[in-house]
């Protein structure tokens, strides 16, 4: 096997304040490879990538990009690097065009590759009508794309993107993933962050957990939510009141009894949730046994959750995803 | 080495231009300053030349003894707030962006500081324009008017440390707005309006070491008289301290801010 592309052994950053925002994160991303790191906002994730990206300094731990040490070869891995950081950083008073021939020029690409590839580009983002207007006129979406041009006009071996589609609508964001995927096909290999759970779902081969600057757990999408174990199923009832609602969920378990797909029976205020293995199995046998012995139970709804990457959140971490979002710290001046 | 260093300063150059001169607020917030004190001035205090102090300066009118003293004021402005453009890029990360690409670190200074000496030049060349329009003259021709372009942007491009430093230290823009304020006094302290044989004992001393009169004085003979050499030397080599002073302090400011 080739070696890894990008190789990230102990890696640990502690700000000078005293926070360690990475500590001890060990991965290897083999080329070619799209993975990706989950995790709220201040888990570690944009610290690695500065990190990685020869723009911040380990405290300790070593990391290698394309098989360059990021602190002695910096330059040999800013060569082999494509960067995007979570607000795409574009020339406002510069074309589309220009912004995507400068960041080229400053990688050798020049002449006549260089037009052509701009072209290319330009073409591939759909920015061809746009790429003699000021990039400061773009709207987010676009501005996503052109710097995502930016970071691909000298064909980088790695291309790293912290948070490629905070702040898009859903259809740009689509829009993007697609051709996150195309980029992908080609040959890239690519880390990306995100605390988008459906983003790391869909995109990445490879991902992970990444929590107080610790990774967490480590695999692809499926293996992390087979590895919750169980399904969701949720029963709705149609109760009169709270007193019919608990009998009715009585009800539920003592029929339920020995059904040997569950694994546990919650009572909640729309009727009871249910974890069992392999639900679609599961569903004809559960209506079996409520049709034979439920005759007081009304069941008005029945839907299936398959384990998401926010149950594998949860259940490595005891938190959401969601509620931790916490933004950036403000740094003051004066 | 040098070439690769040269090769990224220049297309970094190319940009900080076309950010300076693609917005218009820009040269018309340099230029409108110099060209009302020119205007006002010029015409407000026209009898001042009357004063025996300024028979020595060889200007035949207010105006003409004006109009190098607004090219000097032109020069320190188009460079007052020129440290504001390389702090935002690095709140905003293009910075980064520029550091994460194979260039040297100071290429990104460079590529700031190199056009200042063009921006300071084709402003103040508005001025001096926009001066001989009101009457004023160039006694030494166009020679002698592209030697003032160059004393300007050589000016500017050493001044500019005042701006830098600062915004590289406080990294505010608000912070580096004040401070540049500050320095308005020294212009104002200078040889612009009065001749120093009219001013008090203690300016007349702060002169003696204000860089923006070494400027006005390089100046003042190219419009009114001829070659004055010894003036231009002085000038420049006013220019060459106070440049090697302020962008030692500049490079040490960038080196800490990126580190």
């Amino acid at each position: 096997m080739a070696s890894a592309v990008i190789e990230v052994d102990d890696l640990v950053k502690v700000y000078s304040g005293g926070t360690r925002a990475v500590d001890g994160i060990t991965f290897r991303i083999e080329p070619g490879e799209l993975f990706g790191f989950l995790g709220p906002n201040g888990a570690g994730k944009t610290t690695t990538i500065r990190i990685l990206a020869t723009l911040l300094r380990a405290t300790s731990g070593r990391a290698r990009l394309a098989g360059f040490d990021v602190e002695t070869q910096a330059a040999d891995v800013r060569r082999s690097l494509g960067l995007a950081m979570q607000t795409p950083t574009l020339d406002a008073f510069a074309t589309g065009r220009e912004n995507i021939e400068l960041i080229g020029r400053l990688h050798r690409v020049r002449g006549a590759e260089l037009k052509r590839r701009a072209d290319e580009l330009l073409e591939l983002m759909g920015l061809t009508d746009v790429a003699r207007k000021l990039a400061g006129t773009y709207s987010g979406g676009m501005r996503r794309r052109l710097d995502l041009a930016c970071a691909l006009v000298h064909r980088p071996q790695v291309l790293i993107l912290d948070e490629p589609t905070e702040g898009l609508d859903p259809q740009s964001r689509l829009a993007l993933w697609e051709e996150l995927e195309r980029i992908s096909r080609d040959g890239t290999t690519m880390l990306l962050t995100t605390h988008y759970m459906e983003e790391a779902d869909r995109l990445c081969r490879r991902l992970a957990i990444i929590d107080n600057g610790r990774i967490v757990i480590e695999g692809s999408p499926a293996e992390l939510k087979a590895g919750v174990g169980a399904d969701t199923l949720i029963l709705q009832l149609d109760a009169r009141d709270p007193e019919d609602l608990a009998r009715q969920q009585d009800d539920v378990r003592r029929v339920l009894i020995g059904f040997e797909s569950m694994e546990a029976l919650t009572p909640e205020g729309f009727g009871v949730s249910l974890a069992v293995r392999d639900a679609g199995r599961a569903i004809p046998e559960l209506m079996r046994r409520l049709d034979r012995n439920g005759a007081g139970v009304h069941v008005v709804g029945l839907k299936i959750g398959q384990p998401s990457l926010d149950d594998v959140f949860l259940k490595y971490t005891g938190r959401r995803i969601r509620s931790e979002a916490a933004n950036e710290p403000i740094i003051l001046g004066w | 080495m040098i070439s690769a260093f040269f090769y990224e300063s220049f297309y970094l150059g190319l940009r900080t231009l076309r950010r300076f001169f693609r917005v218009p607020a820009n040269w018309i917030g340099i230029i409108l300053f110099p060209l009302i004190q020119l205007c006002v001035f010029s015409q407000l205090f026209k009898d001042i030349i009357q004063l025996p102090g300024f028979r020595a300066s060889g200007s035949g009118s207010y105006l003409a003894y004006l109009a190098p003293g607004q090219i000097a004021f032109t020069a320190f402005f188009a460079v007052a707030w020129s440290g504001s453009a390389i702090l935002v890029e690095y709140r905003n990360g293009y910075m980064d962006k520029l550091r994460a690409t194979p260039i040297h670190r100071l290429s990104i200074l460079a590529g700031e500081l190199a056009p200042l000496f063009i921006e300071s030049a084709i402003m103040a060349g508005g001025i001096l324009v926009l001066s001989v329009i009101l009457g004023a003259s160039i006694k030494t021709g166009v020679v002698g008017a592209l030697l003032i372009l160059v004393l300007s942007g050589l000016f500017g491009m050493a001044w500019a440390g005042t701006s830098f430093v600062p915004a590289l230290l406080t990294k505010s823009e608000q912070a580096t707005g004040t401070l540049s304020l500050l320095f308005l006094p020294v212009a104002f302290m200078s040889t612009a309006f009065v001749p120093p044989s009219l001013m008090p004992a203690w300016l007349q001393t702060v002169n003696a070491w204000n860089p923006i009169t070494f400027l006005i004085e390089a100046i003042r003979p190219l419009m009114v008289s001829g070659y004055d050499w010894g003036a231009i030397g002085k000038a420049l080599l006013a220019i060459g301290v106070m440049g090697a002073v302020l962008q030692t302090a500049t490079l040490w400011a960038f080196r800490r801010l990126t580190a």
